[in-house]
């Protein structure tokens, strides 16, 4: 606590009897010493930096550094390093307007794109490899990492703005920024073509916007507040595109502008109305939610309009989808079958074949229910004479002609051609889903059950009578007695069916996975002539934005949840705030270099501790408060709750979710929380230096009422501490300085010295061997 | 300002208030609790409570008090439990009926029945003895073991499948335990509704809802753990309500404490029974740190005095639950003695404990010429070993293995690996220090072990190399038979301080790294195929995991040592580290348990029943898990009203209504929102837990949300008079007894024809009749 203004903690006697305003007098005389005092009784230095001048001046140098220190060597390594092998693929994918199917919205990507164009690169190299040579393929990459490099460069003095926004000094603002400014991992994390250096930049905008918003609160609906709101959401938008986890973004702004609704909605506070409450909201739903959702289906708009031709992403859509892309396989393949024509049926979602052999189902299923024993129909993921089904019409044909070309909504049979048996389902339980029905076949020859054979074909969006396709058209089939179409699950069968895939009835009619295209046809019918009319359309079809938006999110939303493959470097959300492990994202054997992507130890340690400070804090003051004493000043107390629990919240809301994923998580998803523990870390000194804040800083509307100013006086400790901690600070960054920018080599020992965290897993550390 | 003025307001509060918040008596303002005194106090002539204001009424129906408005009766808590003789006799008859409904052809089926399989094996365990591993904590087992070793069950039943007749088995014993809690599950929600403060007439429809519930019924039938589960947090809830009363009356009487106690007894007894007494536990914890919370803004409460009521609470519903829990355990070892199933779960040191499993003393030193087994410190997997056959892939040469049995093709000779003329039989033993040099020779085979540049059979990646043995009789070896040790850990307990600077048996562990390629030995829980005999897999790793590269030899015998050279055993582990060793593998089992279940459900859809479980199917007969609709949605409504209007309430005290003033209001948003709170933490965790789940595990939630929907029951009828309540009430039980009989044949196994059982068939979801109609 600070020398002068020694605040004696008071109970404050019969706290529910006293009314507001006694209550409030008694706040100030006990705080009187420490809240006004006179601005000229502090420190010069204090004075001197908080002029604009000086704060300015400040945040030139620590913008240069920041410059300096991302771009210093940028052209090393001249190889593709880790992630670039994605970001880089997808952004040569831009220039050459090839489609591909990546889980990231497109912002990032698209300005990695519009980078490398600008800089004249052609798009013919792939980034196939991690370690393949820049130089050698002559591809302009400084370019394109001079992007990242500049929006995290141009982080630091955002940083530096949102803590002078929230009414700290220069030498606690500079303080945040220092330690974003000499943290390795930001930098390593902005010096090549990754994802993240984008989302910070536009997270830390997002904030400072809310905030600005934030402070003109009390003058609520002019032009100035509506600005930054929108900006606010523009900004939010920004941050969604860029990466799949901006949508924490989404949701930290979400929950502080329900926290400030339901503070809206109060009634014993100001006493507004309904109506004035619902201005505020729908104020907010404008500018925080409509706002964001256009921007964000614009970047889609904008990736859908660059990428045109077919490409390594076509596989993942529909083939509604894929019809739009020039040059696509399903555009230029897809044929009309005919009666008699022998195919293969692949479903969709599985990729298995329909598939059936000699063998039997046993007469009693492990939990002792009982089959038809009839031949086994199954999934099969390979190509076998055993997918074979050949297409047998339930209505007359003509000769030849158009008449044999099977259309939606007619009723067939599938004959298995190696059995020369029918394809059948009927109402007994399938092996594993007692609510299922099981499929099976009955021989050619036997016409007892002949209508238990047939199925009609149901073409996905397809309209009456047009032409089954292969590849295109995809179909459900659906049985005709029962009602029940043809559905697989990714479930193994037993032993008894050689461990292949369960195939059974599903018995809604509007199941999504029961969707089925035909692969190939594998022989022609006999007649002599067929029409040319399957003559494949080449021009790409078109097709509504939104819907290709849908299934577009669908899509990235599903493989995001299917990244649970382990990763040799992947991390568990616990380690991160400790820097428990880094990820090696690059080596070079010969000249033992290698970029390790680990932060600057003194300050992700001295975040961490700040965070458990400040929850320490407000533990106390909670206890404190419910035992009637208030041992920290009003407007201290409320900057340490609104301002710091801001961040806290924005802190938890990057953080907390990451528990509950289950996929592939690094270390660099950390990031941004790491961004904002630092303005915490910033605040949490502000506090243990001194007990005076800069108050009010909220702009005065017309209703406002008077308050007196304070002003922060953390005096000439303040800056003392901050250039001692910075010179540490930085001498911890230059130390890790060889893992962060990949040069110089390191030998052994060195690798080893460097080694501060035993759970760091660096290359070329020395090994010591003695022999007996 | 009146407010002041009326808290400043002299009184004298009787010496029950004074005690009870443990102030000296003079000269204090009347607390929430001196309603009591004002009625009685001699210097208030007119006892009235319209005479209270708002303000203490509301304190006063916060703690439980109903408003009495004149009427005689009890308009303040006693502390403990108040019913009447006459509610004892409703009681009896309550437990009559359940009686009946639970244990009514309690022997059939005769045969077993759904997760029998599991609990009925598990007693035949403890009856023998033998080790066995289950992720439930023993208590309910134990119970179930208890009644059938008192029938004289010998445990020589295998309970293998289900459906299997019984043959010398004392099941109708068995079964009767988890019926019998069943049964007295029922009294217990009729007091704890009582204890609740909500009318006769609410309790007694509590108690026939829960009588007359199918699931809850067709659980407490089998020999599961289900029953014991749910009567144990029920008796919970009932010692902590009844704990709150005494809390709210006068607290650190003797009754008090007792209460206090008994929840923390029960509480340990959930908790010994499966580990979603968890739930329960947060449940109690909440509810203790919401009292500690409003305890601490009584300003009234000096620190010394809250910190009393802190100390008592951790005492009894910490550290009671815990002892209790440990001792469940102990008993649980002290029964277990011998080898059995469950020995591979454990540790070697754990199994050394275990009869049939012990190991003779073996000598602590290694040295250069030692034959000796090596063991994989993190996994079960056992020694390292080799066999003649050879990798089918790869390199084809001979495969190493971990093998989990003792076996001479776990034998392996250690060599020098830079001094070839090294003879242990003149030379002094050389021990095996930090970074010697070795090669291991499998003795059978006489080949040694050996590393290359080739990827392993199963674990196909860059950085894992194949490891398998080479050479032939006579062959003195390459250099990529070379290993390095490296030391990594000695004796724990620093006695033998030579084994961080050597190899001693069973005291070091040390990693193995290969020496030229610089890759570690290494095993993980990876299985080979057919060829590899399901062995665990053995691999060089460049990027090895610190725990899965370490070993360490567990016996070790060379030629030269003498007959009486220092010998070494496993050390025996304490209870600690069997009990904490124990909940490690429970834990990794449980969560292990993901595979898919035929009638496994997601928690989502179990406040809709949208689909039970078979239990057991024989000649057209059917046991299906599946609750009473009418009950069962009655109480989803019920904790969906109280969400509902809960939530509007908070807005509209946002917007400055005062509803809180209401007493009725307060006494059942207190009443509500305990259960709720229950309810809620019984059912919400689930989503969490990506394991395999059941229907069952809802029922302690549905305990809660029947108890909710009662209580609903209550407030809705309390403007009506007793009669028409007591009728709407008879009206509700003869529709629960209705839809209990239409489902009636599932629980009991009755025949029923076919279009009965079509007709019991109210959603599609429900399929039960599938087995029956072909067969």
């Amino acid at each position: 606590m600070a020398s002068k203004g020694k605040s004696t903690l008071r109970q404050r006697v019969g706290h529910g009897e006293a009314s507001n305003i006694e209550y409030e007098s008694t706040q100030d005389d006990e705080h009187v010493e420490v809240v006004y005092q006179n601005p000229r009784d502090r420190s010069d230095i204090e004075v001197m930096l908080d002029t604009h001048k000086a704060s300015v001046g400040v945040i030139t140098a620590l913008t240069a550094l920041a410059f300096a220190l991302r771009f210093y060597k940028i052209n090393h390594p001249d190889q593709v390093v880790f992630d670039e092998v994605h970001f880089g693929k997808f952004a040569s994918h831009y220039i050459s307007r090839e489609y591909y199917f990546d889980v990231h919205p497109p912002l990032a990507k698209l300005l990695f794109g519009l980078a490398g164009w600008f800089v004249g690169f052609d798009g013919e190299f792939k980034f196939e490899n991690i370690g393949d040579s820049y130089t050698t393929n002559h591809v302009p990459y400084v370019g394109m990492r001079a992007l990242p490099a500049i929006l995290g460069s141009l982080t630091i003095p955002i940083v530096y703005a949102i803590m002078k926004e929230s009414g700290y000094s220069t030498v606690i603002a500079a303080f945040s920024a220092a330690i974003v400014l000499f943290d390795n991992a930001h930098i390593a994390q902005s010096r090549l073509i990754l994802l993240d250096a984008t989302l910070i930049f536009f997270m830390s905008l997002t904030i400072y916007a809310y905030i600005k918003f934030r402070k003109l609160r009390y003058r609520e609906f002019t032009p100035e507040w509506w600005t930054w709101l929108v900006l606010t959401g523009v900004f939010m938008g920004c941050t969604w595109g860029s990466k799949v986890n901006g949508i924490l973004t989404v949701f930290a702004i979400g929950l502080a502008v329900l926290i400030d609704l339901w503070g809206l909605l109060d009634h014993k506070k100001e006493g507004h109305t309904m109506e004035y409450f619902w201005r505020h909201f729908m104020a907010r739903a404008t500018g925080l939610i409509a706002v964001p959702f256009i921007l964000y289906l614009s970047f889609f708009y904008v990736h859908f309009s660059v990428l045109t031709q077919s490409g390594t992403g076509d596989s993942f859509m529909s083939p509604a989808f894929q019809e739009t892309l020039a040059g696509n396989d399903m555009l230029l393949n897809s044929r009309e079958i005919h009666y008699y024509d022998t195919v293969n049926l692949k479903h969709r979602d599985t990729k298995v074949f329909l598939h059936s052999h000699i063998e039997r189902y046993p007469l009693t299923y492990s939990d002792g229910r009982i089959s038809s024993q009839g031949q086994q129909v199954t999934g099969y993921g390979h190509n076998d004479t055993n997918n074979f089904w050949m297409i047998i019409p339930t209505k007359a044909l003509p000769e030849t002609g158009r008449g044999r070309v099977v259309r939606n909504e007619d009723i067939i049979q599938l004959l298995h051609v190696n059995t020369q048996s029918y394809l059948l389902t009927h109402d007994v339980a399938s092996p594993t889903m007692p609510t299922n029905q099981e499929f099976t076949t009955w021989p050619k020859d036997d016409f007892t059950r002949h209508n238990d054979t047939l199925f009609q074909i149901l073409v996905v969006g397809g309209v009456e009578n047009e032409a089954w396709r292969t590849k295109s058209g995809q179909f459900r089939l659906v049985h005709i007695p029962t009602k029940v179409s043809l559905w697989t699950h990714p479930q193994q069968l037993e032993d008894w069916a050689f461990k292949q895939q369960e195939i059974n009835g599903n018995k809604n009619p509007v199941e999504r996975s029961a969707i089925w295209s035909v692969d190939e046809i594998i022989t022609e019918a006999d007649e002599i002539e067929r029409d040319e009319e399957y003559r494949p359309v080449k021009k790409p079809k078109s097709m509504n934005f939104f819907r290709k938006f849908a299934e577009l999110q669908l899509l990235m939303m599903q493989h995001n949840a299917g990244l649970i493959a382990s990763h040799p470097y992947a991390s568990g959300p616990i380690n991160w705030p400790f820097l428990l492990s880094g990820i090696s994202f690059w080596t070079e054997n010969d000249a033992k270099k290698q970029i390790y992507l680990i932060g600057n130890v003194i300050g992700w340690w001295s975040c961490a501790i700040a965070l458990s400070i400040y929850v320490g804090i407000l533990g106390a003051d909670l206890l404190a408060r419910r035992r009637g004493m208030d041992p920290i000043s009003d407007p201290v107390r409320n900057r340490l709750w609104n301002n710091t629990g801001f961040f806290l919240l924005f802190w938890g809301v990057h953080y907390i979710p990451f528990f509950l994923f289950s996929r592939q998580l690094f270390v660099h998803h950390y990031l941004p929380s790491h961004l904002i523990s630092a303005m915490v870390a910033g605040s949490v000194l502000n506090f243990v230096l001194s007990e005076t804040i800069n108050y009010p800083i909220s702009a005065r509307g017309p209703k406002t009422k008077a308050r007196p100013s304070q002003y922060s006086d953390i005096g000439i400790k303040g800056p003392v501490i901050f250039l001692i901690y910075c010179f540490f600070l930085f001498l911890m960054f230059v130390f890790l300085a060889p893992l962060t920018y990949g040069t110089p080599g390191l030998t052994g020992e060195q690798v080893n010295s460097k080694r501060l965290l035993s759970t760091w897993t660096l290359h070329f550390a020395a090994k010591t061997t003695e022999e007996i | 300002m009146s407010g002041t003025f009326r808290a400043r307001r002299p009184a004298s509060p009787p010496p029950s208030f004074a005690s009870s918040v443990g102030l000296p008596s003079a000269g204090q303002q009347p607390g929430p609790s001196g309603i009591s005194p004002l009625v009685h106090s001699q210097r208030f002539p007119h006892p009235r409570e319209e005479h209270l204001d708002a303000d203490e009424r509301r304190a006063a129906a916060s703690k439980g008090f109903a408003p009495s408005y004149g009427r005689t009766g009890k308009n303040f808590s006693s502390g403990g439990l108040n019913i009447t003789t006459g509610e004892w006799k409703l009681l009896f008859f309550v437990i009559l009926i359940a009686s009946a409904v639970r244990l009514f052809r309690l022997s059939k089926p005769n045969s077993v029945v759904f997760d029998e399989v599991h609990f009925g094996k598990f007693a035949s365990k403890y009856i023998k003895t033998q080790y066995f591993v289950d992720v439930h904590p023993p208590l309910a087992k134990l119970l179930i073991t208890l009644a059938g070793f008192v029938f004289g069950y010998d445990g020589q039943f295998d309970f293998k499948d289900i459906g299997k007749i019984y043959e010398n088995v004392p099941y109708v014993a068995m079964r009767m335990l988890p019926a019998t809690l069943g049964v007295a599950t029922i009294p217990l929600a009729y007091l704890t509704l009582r204890a609740l403060d909500c009318r006769a007439t609410t309790a007694l429809l509590a108690s026939l809802f829960i009588t007359f519930e199918n699931g809850l019924v067709t659980q407490s039938r089998h020999i599961l753990l289900d029953s014991p589960l749910v009567f144990f947090t029920a008796l919970t809830t009932f010692f902590w309500c009844g704990f709150c009363n005494e809390d709210k009356h006068e607290p650190f009487t003797s009754s008090w404490w007792t209460w206090l106690t008994l929840s923390g007894v029960a509480l340990g007894a959930v908790f010994s029974c499966k580990w979603v007494g968890l739930f329960t536990i947060a449940t109690v914890g909440l509810s203790t740190i919401y009292h500690l919370w409003v305890l601490l803004g009584d300003l009234r409460v000096p620190p010394k005095l809250w910190m009393r009521h802190f100390m008592a609470r951790a005492l009894c519903l910490i550290v009671v639950p815990i002892v209790f829990y440990m001792a469940m355990f102990q008993i649980h070892f002290l029964i277990l003695e011998n080898s059995g199933e469950g020995d591979g779960f454990m540790s070697s040191e754990f199994q050394h404990t275990l009869g049939g499993r012990g190991m003779q003393d073996t000598f602590a030193d290694v040295a250069v010429g030692s034959t000796v087994t090596i063991r994989h410190v993190n996994t079960q997997g056992g020694y390292l070993h080799s066999h003649a056959h050879n990798y089918p892939g790869g390199s084809q040469q001979q495969q190493i293995t971990l093998y989990p049995h003792r076996d001479s093709n776990n034998d392996f000779l250690i060599f020098n690996a830079t001094d070839d003329a090294f003879d242990i039989h003149t030379q002094p033993l050389q021990y095996i220090t930090a970074s010697a040099r070795i090669k291991l020779r499998h003795i059978m085979t006489e080949k040694h072990l050996h590393s290359h540049d080739h990827r392993p059979p199963v674990s196909e990646v860059d950085f894992q190399n194949e490891v398998s043995a080479y050479g032939m009789p006579g062959f003195a070896g390459d250099a990529n038979d070379d290993w390095i040790v490296e030391i990594e850990k000695g004796d724990y307990g620093r006695k033998d301080k030579e084994s961080w600077k050597r190899i001693r048996t069973l005291r070091t562990q040390f990693r193995l790294r290969h020496y030229i390629t610089g890759c570690y030995l290494f095993s993980h829980k990876v299985k080979l195929p057919d060829w590899g005999f399901e062995q665990q897999e053995v691999t060089c790793n460049k990027n090895a995991v610190r725990e899965n590269s370490l070993w360490y030899v567990e016996t070790a015998t060379h030629p030269e040592l003498p007959a009486d050279a220092p010998k070494v055993n496993y050390k025996l582990p304490g209870f600690f580290s069997k009990f904490w060793e124990l909940q490690q593998v429970m834990w990794t089992t449980n969560a292990g348990l993901t595979d898919r279940h035929v009638f496994d459900s997601r928690p989502d859809s179990w406040p809709r029943l949208r689909r039970g479980i078979n239990f057991w199917v024989k000649d057209h007969r059917q046991i299906y898990l599946i609750g009473n609709p009418l009950v069962w949605y009655l109480s989803t409504l019920g904790v969906a009203m109280y969400v509902l209007i809960r939530g509007f309430m908070i807005l509209r005290a946002k917007r400055g209504y005062k509803d809180f003033d209401n007493t009725q209001v307060v006494k059942y948003d207190a009443l509500c929102g305990f259960l709720f709170l229950g309810w809620s933490l019984h059912y919400f965790p689930f989503f969490l837990m990506s394991r395999q789940l059941f229907l069952h595990h809802y029922f302690p939630a549905l305990y809660y949300a029947i108890l909710l929907s009662c209580g609903a029951f209550d407030m809705l009828t309390s403007t009506l008079r007793p009669r028409v309540r007591l009728q709407i009430a008879a009206v509700l039980v003869i529709l629960a007894i209705w839809n209990f009989v239409h489902l009636s044949p599932l629980v009991y196994g009755n025949n029923w024809t076919k279009s009965q059982c079509e007709k019991a068939k109210w959603l599609k979801t429900w399929d039960f009749s599938w087995y029956v109609t072909f067969s």
